[in-house]
């Protein structure tokens, strides 16, 4: 049996800095991803893939899946575990449903992501991550929140390519442009190119807006196969058309290359080649801005354009409205913040919209999507490319 | 009062477990590496089947699957490519900022990002030399039968070569 896949429902708590618990922020993604869709019975899901990464640490709690499934209201019946790759746990979670359903393992799998991070005790965040990189080596050398290894892949970025600190701004002005037309966001309020120019200072070059927040929040997704999704949604059907998720190295010592992304070009490689799409024919892209550099590169290694021009292809408003591919048209982790499970699913939402066509920010005829998350050390990327139309 | 071994309830439990690796051969095979690191050497394994030199070390080479390691020197001086500078997040444990950190050219064995201790903000520059600094951490109470021993423990950084 192989099987088209659908995606027919999604939605999202509010993100931010949030008064409640992992389990409040889950119950309200559910009930806006029901909201979404009238006519899906929740009743009739038959899987649940969940994805956290700080569950255990934060809101100390394992065996989530069966937790949410209860607090849901879905009685899975051919699988209900959850899924950790850290900021690509969601993603994660959508390839593995995918590949239930396509193989006839599950008719209708519904994936939810979130975390609650903080605590009452601010530090904590910045603490736990330790626990993010190889805790033993490269959590050892203070290598917790991610700052210091983006300053350095944009120094070098910088150096190698004469990438400049206007281009990193470009992409925090429109993400964060976006991000305040999108209610679900953490921020709700635009910045000015002069404003991130001269933001309060991270690990140089990287200032404040440079650097996406810590946030507390959920997402939800409902895949279905192509027979069954025809039945639930009155809506143009979404398909996935290919995935593709690599890894090269974990340790910071063995990365490969800092200002190319190997893993990235490998998972891209494989979905473009299984969903039979071309970078130039991705109509719009939600991309993993962790640190407005990521974005810039990401551009380069998805092929959108020739290594090294990502800055300028930024600059050049080629990933914006009107440009080459629009890209993270809801705000992005700068705008919408990264609650880290629930970061992949949120991306596959909005590119779920835009090919609907009922995006708050709409692309014009889009018909093919793409996500793309990186995760750890740079040291996993997750790539999913969706259609209107099935490979 | 304080319960003996559950060091939680003295207050450690964090520092204990969460900063810095175990590393009593209890709880970590490749223990030797913090014994040498004692000796101010800089080590890792060396595979003797296929001449690999993973690092981390390990107990199984990745390359060709031997289990037949042995320990080797590696360089402790290296070469500082670039520098960054955090003046902000740096996590608890780890000093006041700004935390310095380098990609460091290990003499071509591996390009390690590095935390640079004993060195002002705009001191180090590309090009610059680095070395090995080895210091004490917080000890792990340890249960050890009925007892509490406290294994000492240290980790690494790198310094400016004077
Ligand atoms: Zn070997």
């Amino acid at each position: 049996m192989d099987r088209n896949v659908c995606v027919i429902a999604g939605g999202m708590s509010k993100w931010g800095v949030r008064d409640g618990s992992q389990r409040d922020f889950f119950q309200e993604a559910a009930k806006a991803c029901y909201d979404d869709n009238p006519l899906l019975n929740p009743k009739e899901i038959d899987g649940l893939l969940v994805a956290s990464a700080y569950t255990e640490r934060t809101s100390y709690q394992t065996h989530l899946a069966p937790l949410v499934a209860e607090y849901v209201g879905v009685k899975p019946k051919n699988i209900c575990a959850r899924v950790e790759l850290l900021c690509a746990s969601g993603s994660s979670a959508i390839i593995l449903a995918f590949a239930m359903i396509k193989s006839g393992q599950a008719d209708i799998v519904m994936v939810a992501g979130g975390e609650k991070l903080y605590t009452p005790q601010k530090w904590e965040v910045f603490y736990s991550e330790l626990a993010s990189v190889d805790h033993d080596w490269d959590g050892g050398q203070g290598l917790g929140l991610p700052p210091p290894v983006f300053a350095m892949v944009a120094k070098q970025h910088m150096l190698k390519y004469g990438t400049k600190k206007e281009h990193l701004g470009t992409v925090s002005v429109k993400n964060r442009r976006n991000s305040a037309k999108n209610p679900k966001a953490q921020f709700q309020t635009p910045v000015t190119m002069e404003e991130v120019m001269s933001g309060r200072m991270i690990v140089p070059p990287l200032t404040l807006y440079d650097c996406c927040p810590i946030t507390d929040g959920a997402a939800c997704l409902v895949l279905a196969a192509e027979d069954k999704a025809k039945d639930l949604t009155d809506k143009p059907l979404v398909y996935i058309r290919g995935t593709g998720q690599a890894s090269v190295n974990n340790m910071s010592g063995n990365m490969p290359n800092w200002t190319t992304w190997e893993a990235l070009k490998i998972a891209a490689h494989q979905a473009y080649s299984k969903a039979k799409v071309d970078p130039k024919e991705v109509n719009v892209a939600m991309t993993h801005d962790c640190f407005t550099i990521s974005e810039i590169i990401e551009m380069e290694d998805l092929g959108f354009c020739e290594k090294g021009e990502g800055g300028f292809f930024v600059a050049d408003g080629q990933n914006d409205f009107g440009g080459q591919v629009p890209t993270n048209t809801d705000g992005g982790l700068l705008g919408c913040g990264h609650p880290f499970g629930g970061t992949g699913i949120r991306q596959g939402m909005e590119v779920m919209r835009q090919l609907r066509g009922d995006a708050v920010q709409q692309v014009p005829n889009a018909m093919t999507g793409l996500t793309h998350n990186l995760s750890g050390f740079i040291s996993a990327h997750t790539v999913l490319i969706y259609g209107r139309e099935v490979a | 009062m304080s319960t003996p071994g559950i060091s939680i309830l003295e207050g450690k439990y964090m520092v204990t477990m969460d900063l810095f690796p175990q590393q009593s051969k209890e709880f970590n095979q490749i223990y030797e590496f913090y014994e040498y690191l004692k000796e101010g050497r800089f080590t890792t394994t060396k595979c003797k089947d296929c001449g690999s030199e993973p690092f981390p070390p390990r107990v199984m080479c990745p390359d060709c699957y031997s289990t037949n390691m042995e320990w080797i020197d590696w360089p402790t001086v290296g070469t500082v490519i670039d520098v960054t500078e955090e003046a902000v997040g740096v996590p608890l444990g780890f000093g006041k900022p700004p935390m310095i950190h380098a990609l460091v050219d290990l003499d071509g064995k591996r390009t390690l990002f590095l935390r640079i201790i004993n060195c002002n903000a705009g001191q180090l520059k590309s090009g610059d030399k680095v070395k090995l600094s080895v210091f004490d951490v917080d000890p792990v109470p340890q249960e050890v039968g009925r007892e509490v021993v406290q294994i000492a423990r240290v980790f690494y950084a790198f310094e400016p070569m004077k």
